[in-house]
């Protein structure tokens, strides 16, 4: 036990720690040399793209609230209510999830090319409408980012739930149904208020996990067009790994956990209350 | 005969009696359809990858078409070398393998003092992994790298490999395994003379190793799709993996091709294991998550 308890502190507890002491300190390279308060956390909130990522990093949020959480939802009771090839169904849209995330970003890419050769331009154009321009439309960068995200994820958290709605007694549907209740009726009153629990512990997951996103718009688009899609992570990453400030990476980082820790307090006290 | 096989349906809210009306038996087809159509969408990318990497390059620059017109195997072949694909392979295994142990032994140690042995305070460390698992390793990346580089670690795959030890997650899933063993099992074993270590080796082990394959194929796919901390790491080191391979593309201007072709041969590995294990697979991800 002990050395797993090593392994813990090492990659995962004293990294945090070691965030909040270099954001403190004026860094070198790695090295820490002078105490200098809270002015790295000024400098980088002046820093002219942090309005800009922390907008979008709350746009991400918002879009893939509206996308990604009713989805697998849908999918879920979907996929539930079928007899034939269920495994087929089950294992197919899991599929994209054990893809790398970096493949399928890159597979992606070529079916948003803005090109008449964009793999989607190409079904548009099979449909006669005419070719869009996809990533490059600031307005648009977002909200496909995020559906690439759910194409990946959806499954998964789909088949979440699907365990969920198994686990639920069908007397309660032959009793509802006895009492004259209708299919849509049944999935309103009974199926959906039992996975409503279920549901509000992912969304909170998917706040948390959305909120770090950081390879997807920086592969796709390097955080553009002009901005309009970098996050706060990509940031944390441009300190770190292209400038090679650190203190200013790690105020950063700490910020971003600050957050982070907040909504896990509010996870952690929901799921408390559930088991009560 | 469609119908008829909604009879033995045990889940869901259409049940076998619905059956007798018309109107249910559309709604069945449509929501099959509906699934069919989902598992294009889910499929369609993957599947466009792997027939369009058999392009030669003017077919995928000039035509305008989804499929190719002739199957270029030898070009696939001439990227595989050119890329020098067969050592950043081998690299991934060597990664993967290293990331896989480390993540089975120290993440199941770690979970058998915490649902069984219990040990003094065991009680903050259970927390502290809790937390870890709501705060993942993106965040302290920073403080990670600083590190790995102050020990001397950059440049090898052990950061890589210990870094998997260090998973709330499969912690999360074990814990939960061999919470659901039932006590008396080991307290009778206890009884009969078994020693802490003997009752691990002789019961726990031979019990669990339904959740050792899952977590083992949770490690190997999550270990191959890692590319941060094996780019920050390995990179110009010579023992790049795969996906470090990949993620440097977006630095590197490459023609369409062969970056389409090396998406491809980053995907196989996945696919592979998917079919094999299936059944784990999805039942695992449901499984798991449920209960964290």
């Amino acid at each position: 036990m002990l050395p797993s308890v090593i392994l813990f502190a090492f990659f995962v507890w004293e990294p945090l720690l070691e965030n909040v002491r270099l954001s403190l300190y004026k860094t070198v390279r790695y090295e820490p040399v002078a105490f200098t308060g809270l002015s790295n956390y000024l400098r980088v909130i002046n820093n002219v793209d942090f309005g800009a990522a922390f907008r979008n990093t709350f746009l991400y949020t918002f879009w893939s609230l509206l996308i990604g959480f009713f989805v697998p939802i849908l999918m879920a009771v979907l996929i539930s209510e079928t007899v034939h090839m269920k495994g087929l169904f089950r294992t197919g849209v899991y599929f994209p999830n054990i893809m790398p995330g970096l493949g399928t970003i890159w597979i992606w890419s070529y079916l948003f090319n803005p090109g008449k050769t964009g793999v989607l331009n190409i079904i548009l154009g099979k449909l006669g409408l005419p070719a869009f321009d996809w990533l490059n439309h600031s307005g648009w960068t977002i909200p496909l980012i995020i559906i690439t995200m759910t194409w990946k994820a959806a499954g998964s958290t789909a088949l979440i739930y699907m365990a969920n709605i198994s686990g639920i007694n069908p007397d309660l549907y032959e009793a509802a149904t006895i009492d004259g209740a209708s299919i849509w009726k049944r999935i309103r009153y009974i199926l959906l208020p039992s996975i409503r629990g279920l549901a509000r512990t992912l969304l909170i997951l998917q706040v948390i996990s959305v909120f770090q996103i950081l390879y997807e718009p920086m592969v796709l688009k390097n955080g553009g067009p002009n901005n309009a899609s970098i996050s706060l992570m990509m940031l944390v990453y441009r300190y770190a790994f292209r400038d090679f400030d650190f203190s200013a990476a790690a105020a950063l980082s700490v910020m971003i956990c600050i957050v982070l820790i907040i909504l896990s307090g509010v996870y952690m006290r929901m799921t408390r209350k559930k088991e009560e | 005969m469609f119908f008829g096989k909604y009879r033995e349906k045990t889940d869901g809210a259409i049940r076998g009696f619905d059956m007798h009306s018309p109107k249910a038996r559309i709604g069945a087809i449509l929501i099959m359809l509906v699934c069919i159509l989902m598992v294009v969408i889910c499929l369609f990318p993957i599947v466009w990858v792997f027939l369009a990497s058999f392009k030669d390059i003017k077919d995928f620059t000039v035509n305008v078409t989804l499929l190719p017109a002739k199957m270029d195997f030898a070009g696939v072949a001439k990227t595989w070398n050119q890329l020098k694909f067969g050592k950043y392979y081998a690299n991934s295994m060597i990664s993967v393998a290293g990331c896989t142990v480390c993540a089975v032994i120290f993440n199941g140690l770690l979970a058998y003092g915490l649902a069984i042995l219990k040990p003094k305070g065991y009680r903050i460390v259970q927390g502290l992994v809790m937390w870890s698992l709501l705060i993942p390793s993106v965040t302290s990346i920073v403080g990670l790298f600083r590190n790995i580089n102050t020990l001397g670690m950059s440049k090898s795959f052990l950061p890589i490999w210990l870094s998997f030890g260090a998973n709330a997650f499969y912690v999360l899933l074990f814990k939960e395994f061999f919470e659901d063993i039932p006590k008396e099992l080991l307290e009778s074993a206890r009884l009969d003379g078994c020693g802490v270590l003997q009752v691990f080796q002789k019961m726990i082990l031979p019990l669990s190793k339904p959740i050792i394959v899952v977590v083992a194929i949770f490690a190997v796919t999550a270990a191959w799709s890692d590319f941060l901390l094996p780019y920050l790491v390995l990179n110009g080191s010579g023992k790049e993996t795969v996906m470090v391979k990949l993620f440097s593309f977006k630095d590197t201007p490459t023609n369409a091709v062969s970056m389409l072709r090396a998406v491809l041969f980053s995907i196989i590995p996945p696919t592979i294991l998917l079919i094999i294990f299936q059944r784990q697979i999805t039942d695992g991800a449901a499984a798991g998550a449920v209960k964290g």
